[in-house]
């Protein structure tokens, strides 16, 4: 029983990474034709105009609570005006990305999944197959670039109500001096700490999709198949999401060491 | 019991067919669907496949195009083997097709007029869109819908979907097709319209047909030969002369739509359950 599992469990496996392989070798190959972009075209505007709003009430929430919760500590020792670079540190770097991220794979990737589960089971991805085309190159590449296309600048709505409503609490209910506020952000965030959450969106965008489109394609019969191929693939996509930031963030670290040595020490 | 018909014995099937099956076996995990089966389709001609409701004629049909791949044993298209072909040599294979999905297959998401053209749309970069227009308005013709092109598959009548996803599986023109049950859910009129363009299109365009399908009244009109399948092994195969006097019971049976004794005495045993046995949950006691 044991064994038949870990057979099946490696079997899975190798059957998503030759997924992954082909979506992304699909996806490659889209960028150059161009009689793929209306594709892309239309993905990205299913995918991005909705997301938005959610994505912006997100980060504004998000930077609110901050304020809320690190003003006291702060306050106790007199350091109150150091309130910006924690909260719009933790909103660009971690908060932003992750929570847009999630967010996206919530909305996005069981839509996402749903969508292609029922094409699977009223056998609508063997009709494409046969008329000769790749399912992959005509369903998975059109929404994997849209999603990580789209995922960088819903980390940037996200970051930037986080940074409004931060800013609200702290200045406007904490009263703390706005122009100190915005001068000790300005010497914590740097330009790199911006420019990581914003590339982490293209991985994190990358993997909602290609999860999501591989628990349509492997979706099995029936509407309770499809439900729940959406719960394993929104599981699927939190855990990625939160392992890839991990391994980014390990990454990015080494990369900023050997960049910049010096200041990693201060 | 059940004796194989002769000329399916592994080995000897004829390999000069368009497209030939040698020695197929599929199974789904541990059912067996089909059981070493060995069929050469004539090039021009129409092949009926008539069998009992979940015998494997659907799993037959995609193993034709490879939709399914066999567990053992070979297909060949021209003689030249392609179940092990990869995805991409597939999909060069599959433009010489055009298959008619049991339950249509229609993407639900676009019109009728774009899923006509869409295998076009894959292969061919349009330019002339008026051609395109008369071409999506003379299939439909063929099918009887013309002025269906704007509407959504969604509004369609499960006779119109099924019309529809064949005038998109005779888009491209193909050499070979593959109806599944093409005049299921339609009228007696509409089948016998359905029936007529199948063999219109092998007669001017010399298209090789198979035809999965329950309904005898078409099978002896449109079959240029006619196999019978039954537990996953070919029963009978031959003209629909020879299948109208085929000695065999079971086929016999099958082709007057009669019930077999085993199916009646099930029937019969289920007579002493009766409603008045269930206590309503409505009824206090
Ligand atoms: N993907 C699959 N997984 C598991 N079993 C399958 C699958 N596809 C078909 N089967 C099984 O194979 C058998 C044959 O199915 P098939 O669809 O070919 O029947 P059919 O002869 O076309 O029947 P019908 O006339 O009702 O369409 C059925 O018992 C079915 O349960
Ligand atoms: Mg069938």
């Amino acid at each position: 029983m044991m064994v038949t599992n870990a057979i099946n469990g490696l079997d899975n496996l190798g059957q998503f990474a030759r997924f992954v392989f082909r979506s992304i070798a699909a996806s490659v190959e889209s960028c150059r034709k161009s009689a793929t972009y209306p594709l892309i075209w239309t993905q990205m505007n299913i995918i991005g105009v909705h997301s938005v709003p959610i994505v912006m009430v997100t980060g504004a929430f998000v930077g609110m609570i901050l304020a809320i919760q690190a003003y006291d500590q702060l306050a106790a020792f007199g350091a109150e005006e150091h309130l910006g670079v924690l909260i719009n540190i933790s909103v660009v770097k971690e908060l932003g990305p992750v929570l847009a991220a999630v967010m996206l794979a919530g909305r996005i990737g069981g839509a996402l999944t749903a969508e292609l589960g029922t094409m699977k089971v009223t056998e609508q991805i063997d009709a494409i197959k046969s008329m000769g085309t790749d399912p992959v190159k005509y369903l998975v590449a059109p929404r994997v670039l849209a999603c990580l296309l789209l995922a960088p600048f819903l980390i940037i709505f996200a970051d930037l109500l986080g940074i409004i409503g931060g800013y609200f609490v702290s200045v406007i209910h904490f009263g703390i001096n706005s122009r100190a506020y915005w001068t000790f952000s300005a010497l914590g965030v740097e330009l790199w700490d911006v420019a990581i959450g914003v590339i982490k969106g293209f991985f994190f965008g990358a993997a909602i999709a290609v999860i999501s489109c591989y628990k349509g394609f492997t979706c099995k019969e029936g509407a309770h198949g499809v439900g729940q191929a959406c719960t394993e693939a929104f599981v699927a996509s939190f855990i990625s999401i939160l392992a890839l930031d991990f391994a980014l963030a390990v990454f990015f670290k080494a990369i900023y060491n050997t960049l910049w040595p010096v200041k990693s020490l201060i | 019991m059940i004796a194989e018909e002769k000329n399916n014995q592994a080995g000897s099937v004829d390999s000069n067919g368009v497209i030939v099956l040698k020695n197929l076996t599929k199974k789904f995990g541990k059912k067996l669907v089909l059981d070493n089966i060995s069929l050469s389709i004539e090039k021009g001609k129409t092949t009926v496949i008539i069998g009992p409701s979940g015998c494997g004629k659907t799993v037959l049909l995609k193993h034709l195009i490879v939709l399914l791949r066999p567990t053992s044993g070979n297909v060949y298209l021209d003689q030249r083997r392609i179940d092990n072909l990869n995805e991409d040599e597939l999909n060069q294979v599959r433009t010489r097709y055009g298959f008619l999905f049991q339950g249509g297959a229609l993407f639900d998401s676009i019109s009728v007029f774009e899923n006509i053209i869409f295998p076009i749309t894959q292969h061919y970069k349009i330019t002339n869109w008026e051609e395109i227009d008369a071409l999506v308005k003379n299939k439909l013709t063929m099918v009887g819908l013309d002025g269906f092109q704007k509407f959504y598959p969604a509004k369609l009548s499960g006779g119109e979907k099924k019309r529809v996803a064949l005038a998109r599986a005779i888009a491209l023109n193909p050499e070979l097709i593959l109806y599944d049950e093409p005049t299921t859910g339609l009228d007696p009129i509409r089948s016998d319209v359905i029936n007529e363009l199948i063999l219109k299109l092998q007669r001017e365009l010399g298209v090789t047909s198979i035809a999965v399908t329950h309904d005898m009244t078409s099978a002896y009109k449109i079959a240029d030969r006619i196999v019978m399948l039954h537990k996953g092994k070919i029963l009978a195969d031959g003209d629909a002369d020879y299948i109208r006097n085929h000695p065999h019971p079971i086929v016999q049976q099958f082709i007057h739509g009669q019930i077999d004794d085993e199916d009646l005495l099930s029937l019969q045993s289920n007579e002493t359950t009766s409603p008045s046995q269930f206590v309503s949950q409505n009824s206090k006691n």
